[in-house]
């Protein structure tokens, strides 16, 4: 007679990680952002659900991809497990199992129901600094980009690609702020929504300031409902 | 030179201007950072090609290891940066930097590069052009790093000898610490002198302490060493057992050619294959138990996170317990999401048995390497495989679910003709007709002909080149035939050959051809978007030697002449432990036609066991060792 399997109860265990990456790892797709946390999560032994067929996948999902060039200091990762392991037991597995600039900021637990991070997230805010430049061009440039009614950019990819967007709706705020010598900074807030994503290197090229060397760090992203651990610490008001 | 590092600013400067910055960052997990003033010697490991290809390349990650496990030692690495990444460097007066601390490559004590195939010449000068050093070893003075070569391509360095202050010839493990400490040890002493301490170190080559001379005709007499301490032959560096494999592997931020662990299960090739130079200069084979090989994959994966392990040999299935090997790692990671990957399979049902076993449902490619279309030509060879078991290989291939199968095979080996094209065809095109009828449309096979290299140390060294005539003419017939649905086809330029040729069989007297070639712009010789033919044409033109009445002249006298059996082979000073004669007996075979048994099944005396006596440990699957 055949066994029969023994049924497991299924655990939703949904975690979300809270993170920063700097300096070498600002420089990766976010493919390969992607296996680098797998390849992390797997030294750390976090038991991370993997997809079925032939070709598993560990089920993680970004709220949003980083532009190549871009750090971040509070990105988010929802990662699925398959036990119960705590959040407090994935943020300490994670210790030392890291490169050397990505660091974890928070793990939280996530109702597993709640809709996916990237069906939540609304913008993101980005600090850009620039060198080789003077204040009073990366002012003229900005002050030139606000006051367009419209500023039409070619899509850079997927279906539609080479046509024409609107850059200007998608920026809520675009502002210079003081930065260290010998940066010029620049501050902004891009909409980001499913379709609707703008990009601190399209705003670079629309002011034409994309030549010159940067820092760019996405500093938040904000989320439609503010989920407890993630962003409670922030000040919303900064517009 | 400051030995300072280069300050994080001005390499971010230039990243967003690049292809690919990670490339140009380091950062990954794994790496090493030591504190430059705790140890005596640094040492910077260099693969002179992009940091994708460096990554994957085994030798420096061995290195890697064993060097920073040294207290007193630190080696960091360096890769040369695509053309975009080099022009903004030298725009903005940046030497080459290491990826650990980004200092420049010139600060360190020893600057080892590897030269593991011939078209990474022009770019080892590129490097050392990058770092700031003098190109040619006379020029560098007591206070530039000592510059090493090794790697397979070191088995002939003449034409690339003086721009190199050593080669390590063989085996680097045991060598290249020896080097650290006799460069260490001999640190008050002139440059000069350093470089004569060497001499007594086995398997290290320092070729300013050797003159060529050569005959009225042109060819090489001999190379002579100017130094009593220099021995007249040197023979390779080799390990009596296989290395500790290297546990914590970096693990790069971005995707490299092989982004996987991996562990070398064995060292060396039993097979034979006559046009193979990697089959013997690695020789003895050496099997690293399975014990061995079962916890360090294990350990592999805990320190990298890495979900694919590749289980390194020159013929994987050759592994005596190759089986049970495979039994224990699918159960040790059971259930872990770790795939295990095999390559180098031969042909027969054996290697397909195991690549089943591994592949657990997902059916991507399978490879072949006939080298020849005909059953004469793969025996003279020494390809002991009949058309008619290839086929019924292939069948079984498709049988078990895979949709594509590629076939390597070599063109312009010894002895072909147009029949023997006429034979890759017809085989493609049955097994394109068999992989559609069992596994029906989308199956797929692609063709791959390399063009025949006659290198150095093998059994094929008399041989010459085939002309560039003959090998775009069949090129041509393969082209004709082998298109269609379900059939792709890649095929090599045949200047990329010729001068993969040219630079393996050469001798001193092309130092200054590929120097030349260098200042007018050659570098990623192997690479179609970067390489510059047109600079070699000019410097053949330019710089061939006063011996050589014409570019013409001494193409043919490399290239396009059978050497004679006694003549002086520029590489024969290094050897690599098969002799000579045993060679020259297997060239009579090949001629006959005749196969030659895997060794494994009887010792043929090539002559490895007589060169390293005392050296035969367990771990060798020579017969006559036992």
């Amino acid at each position: 007679m055949e066994e029969l399997p023994i049924e497991k109860p299924k655990i939703q265990n949904r975690q979300r990680i809270t993170f920063a990456t700097a300096q070498t790892l600002a420089y990766v797709s976010v493919l390969e952002l992607g296996l680098v946390w797998e390849h992390a999560l797997r030294r750390a032994g976090a038991p991370v659900k993997y997809s079925q067929g032939f070709n598993p996948r560990p089920k993680m999902h970004f709220a949003a991809p980083l532009p190549v060039g871009c750090g971040c200091e509070a990105d988010l990762l929802d990662v699925w497990l398959t036990e119960s392991w705590t959040a407090a037991d994935t943020l300490a597995a994670l210790q030392g199992k890291t490169p050397p600039d990505l660091t974890v900021v928070t793990v939280a637990d996530v109702p597993p129901d709640e809709p996916a991070l990237s069906e939540q997230l609304v913008a993101a805010e980005y600090r850009v600094w620039l060198r080789d430049v003077t204040p009073a061009d990366v002012s003229a440039a900005v002050a030139a980009f606000l006051e367009a009614e419209a500023v039409m950019q070619p899509r850079r990819g997927g279906k539609h690609k080479g046509t024409p967007y609107d850059l200007r709706s998608l920026v809520q705020v675009l502002e210079v702020r003081p930065a260290p010598a010998p940066w010029i900074g620049l501050w902004m807030r891009l909409e980001a929504r499913v379709g609707a994503t703008g990009r601190p290197d399209e705003v670079l090229k629309a002011l034409k300031l994309a030549d010159s060397p940067r820092r760019c760090t996405r500093e938040r992203l904000i989320l439609e409902t503010p989920t407890p651990g993630a962003n409670e610490e922030k000040d919303l008001s900064t517009d | 030179m400051t030995s300072d590092p280069i300050a994080w600013e001005q390499i971010e400067a230039l990243l967003h201007r690049v292809q690919k910055p990670a490339r140009y960052v380091g950062g990954e997990y794994n790496a090493v950072h030591k504190p430059w003033e705790s140890v005596a010697t640094r040492v910077c490991l260099a693969f002179p090609d992009v940091y994708e290809l460096g990554m994957s390349n085994f030798a420096l990650t061995i290195f890697y290891d064993l060097l920073n496990a040294q207290s007193d030692v630190l080696a960091e690495r360096t890769y040369l940066p695509a053309p975009d990444m080099m022009a903004l460097m030298r725009e903005a007066g940046l030497p080459l930097y290491t990826l650990e601390s980004y200092r420049p490559v010139a600060a360190f004590d020893i600057l080892a590069i590897s030269v593991a195939y011939e078209q990474l010449f022009t770019n080892a000068l590129t490097l050392l052009d990058m770092a700031g050093l003098p190109i040619r070893s006379a020029a560098r003075e007591d206070r530039h790093p000592l510059v090493v070569g090794g790697g397979h391509g070191a088995f002939n360095p003449e034409p690339i000898s003086d721009f190199f202050e050593v080669f390590v010839i063989g085996e680097a493990e045991e060598a290249l610490p020896a080097l650290v400490a006799a460069w260490q040890a001999s640190r008050a002493l002139p440059r000069e002198d350093r470089l004569h301490a060497l001499l007594p170190i086995e398997g290290l080559y320092v070729p300013r302490f050797y003159r060529p001379r050569y005959t009225a005709a042109g060819a090489l007499a001999a190379l002579e060493p100017t130094d009593p301490a220099a021995p007249p032959t040197l023979g390779k560096r080799l390990l009596p057992t296989l290395p500790p494999t290297p546990v914590r592997q970096l693990v790069p931020n971005v995707d490299t050619t092989h982004n996987r662990a991996v562990v070398e299960i064995q060292r060396g090739c039993t097979r034979g294959c006559r046009f193979c130079q990697a089959g013997i200069i690695t020789r003895p084979i050496r099997e690293r138990p399975v014990a061995e090989i079962v916890q360090a994959a294990a350990d592999i994966v805990d320190a990298t996170g890495y979900t694919e392990v590749a289980l390194l040999s020159l013929s994987s299935a050759d592994y005596s317990d190759i089986r049970l090997l495979l039994e224990q790692l699918t159960a040790q990671f059971a259930g872990q999401h770790v795939s295990i990957s095999l390559p180098s399979l031969r042909i027969d049902s054996f290697s397909v048995e195991l690549a089943d076993m591994l592949s657990q449902g997902r059916r991507s490619g399978f490879t072949f390497a006939p080298e020849a279309g005909a059953d004469a030509l793969r025996y003279r060879i020494n390809k002991a495989i009949s058309t008619e078991s290839l086929l019924q290989v292939a069948e079984d291939v498709f049988t078990r679910g895979w949709r594509t199968l590629k076939l390597y095979f070599m063109l312009g080996l010894p002895g072909e003709n147009d029949d023997d094209i006429a034979a890759i065809i017809d085989l493609a095109q049955q097994v394109r007709g068999m992989g559609r009828r069992i596994g029906g449309r989308k199956t797929e096979v692609h063709v791959s002909v390399n063009t025949f290299v006659p290198k150095p140390h093998t059994v094929f060294q008399w041989e010459a080149l085939a002309s560039a005539d003959l090998v775009e003419r069949r090129q041509m017939m393969l082209r004709e035939k082998l298109r269609g649905r379900g059939l792709a086809l890649s095929w090599n330029r045949y200047d990329i050959t010729r001068l993969e040729a040219l630079l393996a069989r050469g001798d001193r007297r092309l130092n200054a051809v590929v120097e030349r070639a260098w200042q007018l712009g050659a570098r990623f010789d192997a690479w179609d978007e970067w390489r510059n033919p047109l600079a070699w044409e000019q410097a053949f033109d330019e710089a061939h030697d006063a011996s050589f009445a014409s570019a013409e002249a001494m193409l043919d006298f490399y290239l396009y002449r059978p050497r004679p059996t006694d003549e002086v082979l520029p590489w024969e000073h290094l050897q690599s432990g098969v002799e000579k004669r045993f060679l020259q007996r297997d060239y009579q075979r090949s001629q006959a036609g005749e196969l030659l048994a895997d060794c494994r099944e009887g010792c043929h005396a090539c002559g490895i066991l007589q060169n390293y006596p005392g050296l035969w440990t367990d771990e060798w699957a020579c017969p006559g060792g036992k």
